[in-house]
């Protein structure tokens, strides 16, 4: 190649590479125009509210008249920190979320392993778990106040038919908790039967097949080759479920009001009430902070299990 | 034919609402026209149309003033958008408040107190009319700062609804006094059947069965507030709920949610309900004509006591509405209480008449129902919430220590106690 050859190919390579450069960033710039509409109502309806919570937590805010409010600084997060509303609410938390999150990992997985063998009455058994999924969380919600209703309720008609007691389900500290678990799991247990459903569908059939050629019964072969191979499925509906029960209010405010004597009161419910039952607003956004963090950590944990996964 | 004579009915009516108000109107022409808005939660059954009827009568009358009717569906949406309207700074010109939202929104100046316009030679109201407003409902209309700040609009108050046919089969007359009331529940309570259902509410929410207890601990001589402080666990007030957890041990009173009063007096299976005269029509849709529904006043205490819980709102005027929209208001708040108009909205909705002079323009009402005329009365002696901000709170401790004494076991001293020490703390905060 000639030096004039030379310097045309590196003319051209230049010329190129600034011709790509130039399309990248009208390209870019394209890409921003047509983003910005979801870009501005994301920053004016979430993000921008989100930034307000977190100004109105260093306040004793008055949500009539913001003139009125004054700043406390960390005030909200010590009282927060001393508290026992506020940890009796962590502890709720971690009870509901404990038993939705394990009990629809295990049911989800068991009623998927169910569904993925064959037979007649499947597709109806799937239809009839993932249908409650879909209802509306009040409607079904307020059904089930009823199913539980000591006087006229299903449960208890049941019970009484067996000569067993009654039981409050809902007005009791005892019961009222353990009846929003079961409500929670028979609502969201379709979500994550789909999950575990597509994840048995990448389960490698050559090795269940080995397993099978190996003397494995059906236990060995679940237990020994199909959970090892959803491991990132599991934990990807962990984390999920997490987020969800942290976030559970419909059936809570709908089914107890966070009773009896705050049996079940989790933290999103104790931010409601103390920031839109009795207005303390800066002591709700103080709470709606920490939520926030404890979620934002589940999803940075979801996303890096994500990318693992991938 | 029939439905041309009810719009004959309710036109007769409205003309006789009109009737005197025009008079008034025309001294007092607005020669602009000024438009209001009124954010309210009658939004259900006959208040809609009703509203709708005598804000149209009002207009038509007032011409110039123009009427927007802002309707929510309940009173807990209804509190929350005036409360984010203020927040805002676009609340309407008049709201529906209880007692506490209004002294949250006085303590904000966010409403203007009604003296003026109340005690003016001009546009106020008479000593007469004044004097008719039954004492429980006038009492109702101050805060603590001695002013006028809320007029009265839809008021009902607490009675005992009964199945009367259990009552006969039983041999028993209508309970006059707790004590029967509590012997009358236990006769009734056998394998299938009890004296009464309750709903003690949460903290969040409190019900009807928080002021039922509230009402007997009135009847039994006791105090909810004094001198501004919260008195939940007076002699009274333990007494109050030892008279409930008694029943409960009993078997004669059950708890449940979700109206439970009324669906264990419309299924049969329950002697008494205590609910709010506003419920009227639900309790006899529940009833659906399988027995002999009848209602009757709260029974009375130990020394005689009269206890009752008044239910409903008032309605106040926003800061931001002008000089005129706030003589508008004025006008088309005066016109909601005067004797026809309340008449009217009794007759149509089920909620009680503000003033007694009212009863004559129902005379042919009440003999129909009976009932309307006890529950008015009883608003002579029933007590709205108290007015401080701080009461949405205590009340909800009141529903804990129900709660707590009802379905777990827990002494009602030391429940009242605690609902108590935390009421204290939430009043001084």
């Amino acid at each position: 190649m000639s030096v004039n050859g030379t310097l045309t190919a590196r003319a051209l390579g230049i010329s190129r590479s600034r011709r790509h450069s130039r399309k990248g960033i009208r390209n870019g710039r394209l890409a921003m125009l047509y983003l910005s509409p979801a870009l501005l109502v994301f920053l004016v309806f979430t993000i921008g509210p989100a930034i307000f919570v977190l100004y109105i937590s260093f306040f004793n805010w008055n949500l009539l008249n913001p003139s009125q409010s004054h700043f406390v600084g960390g005030g909200n997060y010590t009282a927060l920190v001393h508290s026992s509303d506020f940890w009796n609410s962590i502890v709720t938390s971690v009870y509901f979320v404990g038993a939705t999150v394990g009990g629809s990992t295990v049911l989800g997985l068991g009623i998927a392993l169910l569904l993925s063998r064959r037979g007649i009455v499947r597709r109806i058994v799937r239809l009839a778990v993932l249908t409650p999924y879909f209802t509306p969380l009040v409607a079904t919600s307020i059904v089930w106040v009823w199913i539980f209703n000591p006087q006229f309720g299903l449960v208890d008609s049941l019970l009484r038919l067996l000569h067993l007691p009654e039981v409050g389900w809902l007005q009791s500290t005892t019961w009222a908790m353990p009846a929003l678990i079961v409500y929670t799991l028979w609502h969201d247990l379709g979500f994550t039967v789909i999950i575990f459903l597509a994840g048995l569908a990448t389960v490698s059939g050559e090795l269940r097949e080995a397993a099978r050629v190996d003397g494995a019964n059906y236990w060995h072969e679940v237990r020994d080759v199909v959970i090892p191979q959803l491991v990132n499925t599991t934990l990807f509906v962990v984390v999920i479920t997490t987020i969800d029960s942290l976030q559970a209010f419909t059936q809570i405010y709908t089914m107890t009001g966070g009773g009896p004597l705050s049996a079940t009161t989790t933290t999103g419910f104790l931010l409601y009430q103390q920031s839109f039952v009795f207005y303390k607003t800066g002591f709700g956004a103080a709470i709606a902070v920490v939520l926030f963090v404890v979620i934002a950590l589940f999803t940075l944990l979801q996303l890096r299990l994500s990318r693992r996964a991938a | 034919m029939q439905r041309h004579r009810r719009f004959i009915a309710i036109g007769a009516v409205l003309a006789a609402v009109a009737a005197p108000l025009a008079a008034s109107a025309a001294t007092t022409s607005h020669r602009t026209n000024v438009t209001i808005s009124f954010m309210e939660a009658m939004s259900s059954g006959t208040q809609k149309p009703t509203l709708d009827d005598l804000t149209q009568n009002f207009e038509s009358t007032h011409p110039g003033i123009t009427i927007n009717l802002i309707a929510e569906p309940n009173y807990g949406v209804l509190q929350q958008k005036e409360e984010a309207a203020i927040a805002a700074g676009d609340p309407p010109t008049i709201g529906q408040a209880y007692e506490n939202w209004a002294a949250a929104y006085a303590s904000a100046k966010a409403i203007i107190p009604l003296d003026g316009y109340v005690n003016n030679k001009k546009v106020g109201v008479p000593k007469t009319f004044k004097s008719h407003i039954w004492k429980g409902v006038w009492n109702d209309l101050f805060l603590p700062d001695g002013k006028i700040w809320m007029w009265p609009f839809n008021k009902s108050d607490y009675v005992l609804f009964y199945n009367a046919n259990m009552l006969k089969a039983a041999g028993l007359s209508v309970p006059t006094t707790w004590a029967q009331y509590a012997a009358a529940e236990k006769k009734v309570t056998t394998g299938g059947s009890w004296g009464e259902s309750l709903d003690t509410g949460t903290l969040s929410a409190p019900a009807n069965g928080t002021l039922e207890y509230l009402a007997i601990v009135k009847a039994f001589g006791g105090t909810w507030i004094k001198n501004g402080k919260p008195t939940l666990d007076t002699k009274a007030a333990v007494q109050a709920l030892q008279f409930l957890d008694d029943l409960k041990t009993h078997g004669a009173l059950q708890v449940g949610t979700n109206y439970p009063e009324q669906t264990a007096l419309g299924a049969g299976r329950s002697a008494f309900a205590v609910s709010s005269i506003a419920g009227y029509p639900y309790m006899l849709a529940a009833v659906g004509g399988k027995f002999n529904m009848q209602v009757a006043p709260l029974p009375a205490g130990p020394n005689g006591g009269e206890g009752n819980a008044m239910a409903g709102t008032n309605t106040v005027i926003f800061t931001k509405a002008s000089a005129a929209q706030r003589a508008a208001a004025w006008q088309f708040m005066k016109y909601l209480s005067s004797p026809h108009a309340t008449a009217y909205w009794a007759i149509k909705t089920g909620y009680l008449p503000v003033t007694k002079s009212a009863l004559v323009y129902m005379k042919k009402y009440i003999a129909t129902h009976p009932y309307q005329k006890i529950a008015a009365e009883a608003l002579q002696y029933a007590g709205g919430n108290p007015p401080y901000a701080w009461w949405t709170q205590a009340e909800g401790y009141v529903a804990e220590a129900m709660q707590a004494v009802l379905d777990n076991g827990a002494s009602p001293a030391s429940a009242l106690a605690t609902a108590q020490q935390k009421a204290m703390a939430a009043a001084s905060s």
